[in-house]
């Protein structure tokens, strides 16, 4: 008793220890979401480029830390007005989701750059801060600990004061939720928005520095995981709330600390995913919001733009098909034929995508996860039952839309951002689901030898026959989506999509057609991810993963939100500008980034424009 | 707007242009035409630190090769392709060099997920995969007879760290931390046997995914089994970040790594944190060996007096054992695996000699060293002079 006593109180103070480092991560994230309104891709690779800018001051030119705190503050802040004006400004009266796209192609810019400036080795980071620690039962916490405290509490009074008391944190608040009542009212919203963003730029970048510190390392990558922890205590406070985001970010890591204690380190973001799924269910406003009802979310109807699409005439769709249909006759090569088959196989998860987002109006980046339960589903029928491909094919797809749509129900009382970072941490959960139960998935390990794809007993396995093979495919499940837009079902859709309240005063079911909605966009995903297994032929837990879904996501918005033939030439540009810039070697995802802004800097409304 | 995008497009075409030019600038005096090796793996991206070792260990081998003539009067060159050591990626470039005819041998790729989803494609197309990284059990038997390794595997490695830890180190009661991806997985497996088989215990498992960087929890955890030794089952940026906690947690244990932590990032990274700690290493940079020291010297003469770490290695001696396979069958696809099936005892500076293995075309019987860190380097460890 005594002893599980002593645990469990060192086991809270690990908690509270690295729950502190999320609730500051937060706090950066809680302003973007509080006042800028916008899912900010580039958040995680300015909070890098803090770290990195607080690394090189300290180690580098040996400035003293307050300098170092400086320095960083000011770089960071600066870059958050460049992201403004260059991601945000221009695309100013176009869809909401243009910007999500542009901060995904910036923060390709920013990982890139700082790469390539510095290498991708991670470099070490000895904190200036005396190596003092305080001891508290078994355990111990840090001077470090104590001041990465004093910055979050600091930081959070200080904004929440701000915004609360201050003429200009009105201003920004007004602005966050009506734009143009707020201008009307004399606020100068640019101006408003660039200091919302130089704001949580420098909140994100003194995040990264201190984290650098705490963990003594920096590296290009090390945002990811510190993202999706903060959206996680985001959620947890309530999104968008500034002391909610701070708590959010402690109970978090009481949470993992706990869970870690009862079972084992691995399953430490599992449980971290499945608080913030059962709080979504629970309380979706977060535990310190007292209010039963969602914030009105000024997203809603004006999320999709209503902007005339290119028309492609159908001899064109039917000729550029014939063409793809004929290439692998008249000009096999087969690197040629791998390209255009993932483009396909990702054209279809794509299609997945602009149909719940672009149709449906649910923000979607948890695709990977369906891919993965397609590709272990048919992989173990193949494999363990020893079932044709074919059938094997059909069921994982079948079962993809069931268990699919049967776990993401808790994201259907939610709107846009909520639903993009709750199908986000979904994803998660069946990634470390794989990853942990191993009797069935192989854990870590992964499937081996799966069969290769067959039709009718011939194993499908030359180049132009998988290719063959994956455009029907595609061209198969475009054909039903079309289909389905065009009926009175996908007239549901987009009536949810503008105004669920409208359309619910309209006697539509919301929960029954948003399930509809996921279903049908699992089936895609899932038979997608089925044939990639085949055609690998090994996978494992990281075969699917969260870049993969936001590389979807990213397709279907450049293609045109809800456009099908859209999403398949987004697919189409984004698999093969990479293979265009092999040449440019470390330069090309720079490169990349660069034609991201460029390209929806000109065509906001996507490629071929909205359906 | 415009003018800014044009400029950086401007930019980036020159620094890529005169990038090309640059690699292209040496003059050879060959005849005939050159000989290609494609290789699949990340240049950019989160493994991007890995391919741009392998860069060096085989430019350095290269320079050596055709600087004493190449391969009969040929040069020996290669392509990298960069993968991101993703599937989706991976397959693709073993599908340009599948078709692209100059190529008569593949290296790579980096992780088991891109190496092995290519790994079909590669052995269909006749094609020789010389994976020098992949520990993945399965990983030559993902192709067939056409993929090969010089990576030890877990059934080789494993046993080792278990045997310096119980065998040579005395510890009784062993708390483990491993990386849960499919290398520690495969490693904890067969590292658990080996030493129930020697009458130690595995008292606490802590097993972590690769992304993790808390590890206070899992420290208290351990703590608490009253462990005598700590075994990392780990990559080096992720050992140095829990030997970094382990101290500040005032545990002091003996800490026991296996061979990935013999890299140079594992000591900078780790510091004084890393003092003292063994691990079972494959390479030792100071090795009196002459050809371990020639290559050591060439190597940091060649990078800015960097030492080498296990990957540079792995990647030099890659290329040579590819290169005398070309020399033994021929500069063809079918020479290289009738080459690779026949060479024996090949130079390495890994492993010393090079022979495989028949049934699973792995390394034969690689052998190991016990290592310490000691005044931020790895020096050999002898048990018994430390006890007295």
């Amino acid at each position: 008793m005594e002893q599980s006593l002593s645990i469990f109180f060192d086991q809270t103070v690990n908690g509270l220890v690295i729950g502190n480092i999320y609730g500051l991560i937060a706090v950066g994230l809680a302003v973007i979401f509080g006042v800028a309104n916008l899912i900010n891709f580039a958040h995680g690779s300015v909070y890098m480029v803090g770290a990195y800018v607080g690394w090189y001051s300290i180690m580098q030119l040996g400035l003293p830390l307050p300098v170092a705190f400086v320095v960083v503050a000011v770089i960071c802040g600066i870059l958050g007005i460049l992201i403004e004006r260059v991601g945000l400004r221009p695309l100013h009266g176009s869809a909401r989701i243009a910007p999500l796209l542009a901060t995904i192609g910036i923060s390709f810019i920013l990982d890139q750059l700082v790469q390539i400036l510095f290498t991708p080795d991670p470099q070490r980071f000895e904190s200036p801060i005396p190596a003092i620690r305080i001891p508290i039962g078994t355990t111990s916490i840090g001077l470090l600990d104590v001041l990465i405290a004093a910055v979050a509490i600091t930081i959070a009074t200080l904004l929440y004061v701000f915004l609360r008391y201050s003429k200009l944190g009105w201003a920004l608040r007004a602005t966050s939720q009506d734009r143009e009542a707020a201008q009307q009212m004399g606020v100068d919203v640019n101006q408003v928005n660039r200091i919302a963003f130089a704001l949580a730029a420098i909140l994100g970048g003194i995040a990264g520095l201190l984290v650098g510190m705490y963990f003594q390392t920096v590296y290009p990558t090390m945002s990811a995981q510190a993202v999706l922890k903060g959206f996680a205590a985001n959620l947890l406070g309530g999104l968008g709330s500034i002391p909610g985001a701070l708590l959010g970010g402690l109970l978090l890591g009481l949470v993992e600390s706990y869970g870690v204690a009862l079972f084992s380190t691995s399953y430490r973001s599992l449980f971290a995913f499945i608080i913030v799924i059962l709080m979504l269910l629970l309380r979706p406003n977060g535990l310190f919001n007292p209010k039963r009802q969602l914030p009105p979310e000024p997203l809603t109807g004006t999320f999709i733009p209503n902007n005339k699409r290119i028309h492609i005439p159908v001899w064109a769709t039917v000729l550029g098909g014939v063409v793809a249909l004929s290439l692998p006759f008249f000009f096999p090569n087969p690197y040629v034929m791998q390209v255009l088959t993932n483009a396909w196989l990702i054209g279809m998860v794509a299609l997945s995508v602009t149909l719940v987002t672009g149709t449906a109006g649910q923000i979607s980046l948890g695709q990977a996860g369906f891919l993965a339960i397609g590709a272990y589903t048919a992989s173990l029928l193949t494999l363990r039952l020893q079932l044709p491909f074919e059938l094997a094919l059909l069921c994982a797809a079948l079962f993809t839309a069931a268990l699919g749509t049967l776990i993401v129900l808790p994201a259907f009382r939610l709107r846009s951002h909520y639903v993009a970072i709750a199908t986000i941490g979904i994803s998660e959960i069946i990634n470390q689901i794989i990853l942990n139960w191993r009797p069935v998935t192989n854990g870590a390990l992964g499937l081996t030898n799966i069969p290769p794809p067959s039709l009718l007993g011939h194993e499908i396995v030359r180049p132009q026959e998988v290719y063959l093979f994956a455009f029907a495919l595609l061209v198969g499940v475009a054909l039903l989506q079309w289909k389905l837009i065009n009926s009175p079902l996908g007239r549901v859709w987009r009536a949810v999509r503008e105004d669920e309240v409208a359309a619910q005063a309209y006697g539509i079911n919301l929960n029954y057609y948003k399930g509809l909605a996921f279903a049908v966009s699992a089936f895609i995903a899932g038979l997608s991810g089925a044939f990639m297994a085949h055609m690998y032929t090994y996978i494992n837990y990281q075969t699917f993963t969260i870049p993969l879904s936001i590389l979807a996501l990213t397709m279907a918005i450049l293609g045109g939100m809800g456009n099908i033939l859209g999403a398949i030439v987004g697919a189409l540009v984004l698999t093969i500008l990479p293979e265009l810039f092999r040449d440019l070697m470390d330069f090309r995802y720079l490169m990349y980034g660069v034609m991201l802004v460029a390209l929806i800097r000109f065509r906001p409304q996507g490629l071929l424009g909205t359906e | 707007m415009f003018k800014r995008y044009a400029l950086w497009i401007a930019l980036i075409a020159v620094l890529s242009t005169s990038l090309v030019a640059f690699a292209q600038s040496d003059s050879p005096t060959f005849t005939g035409d050159p000989i290609y090796i494609g290789v699949s793996g990340p240049l950019t991206g989160s493994l991007a630190q890995y391919g741009a070792q392998w860069k060096k260990g085989f430019d350095l081998a290269l320079a050596e090769i055709n600087g004493a003539g190449g391969i009969d009067g040929r040069e020996l060159i290669y392509i990298f392709e960069d993968s991101q050591s993703d599937p989706t990626q991976s397959v693709i470039v073993a599908q340009q060099f599948v078709a692209d005819e100059r190529i008569i041998v593949e290296l790579g790729d980096f992780s088991s997920t891109a190496s092995m989803a290519a790994s079909p494609i590669y052995q269909r197309g006749g094609l020789v995969q010389f994976g020098f990284t992949n520990s993945h059990p399965d990983f030559t038997f993902a192709g067939g007879e056409y993929t090969w390794s010089t990576s030890v595997t877990q059934a080789q490695a494993s046993p080792a760290l278990a045997d310096f830890a119980v065998t040579r180190l005395g510890l009784e009661n062993i708390a483990v931390f491993q990386l849960n991806n499919d290398w520690g997985l495969a490693t904890y497996d067969y590292f658990t046997n080996r030493v129930a088989e020697l009458g130690a215990n595995v008292v606490s498992t802590q097993s972590y995914l690769a992304d993790d960087t808390d590890f206070r929890s899992a420290i208290t955890n351990i703590r608490n089994a009253n462990p005598d030794g700590i075994v990392l089952i780990s990559y080096a940026p992720d050992a140095a970040l829990i030997a970094q906690q382990i101290r500040e947690a005032g545990l002091d244990l003996p800490l026991v790594g296996s061979g990935s932590l013999q890299t140079p990032d594992f000591l900078t990274l780790g510091a004084d944190a890393v003092e003292g700690a063994l691990v079972i290493g494959q390479f030792l940079p100071s090795n009196p060996r002459p050809d371990v020291q020639a290559f050591v010297d060439a190597y940091r003469e060649a990078y800015d007096e960097e030492t080498p770490d296990l990957f540079a290695v792995i990647a030099y001696d890659a290329i040579n054992i590819i290169a005398e396979a070309i020399r033994l069958g021929g500069p063809t696809r079918e020479g290289v695996l009738e080459g690779l099936k026949t060479l024996q005892a090949v130079p390495s500076i890994l492993y010393g000699t090079v022979t495989f293995d028949p049934e699973n075309r792995r390394v034969l019987n690689p052998e190991f060293v016990d290592l310490i860190v000691d005044g931020g380097a790895f020096i050999p460890f002898d048990a018994q002079a430390s006890s007295k």
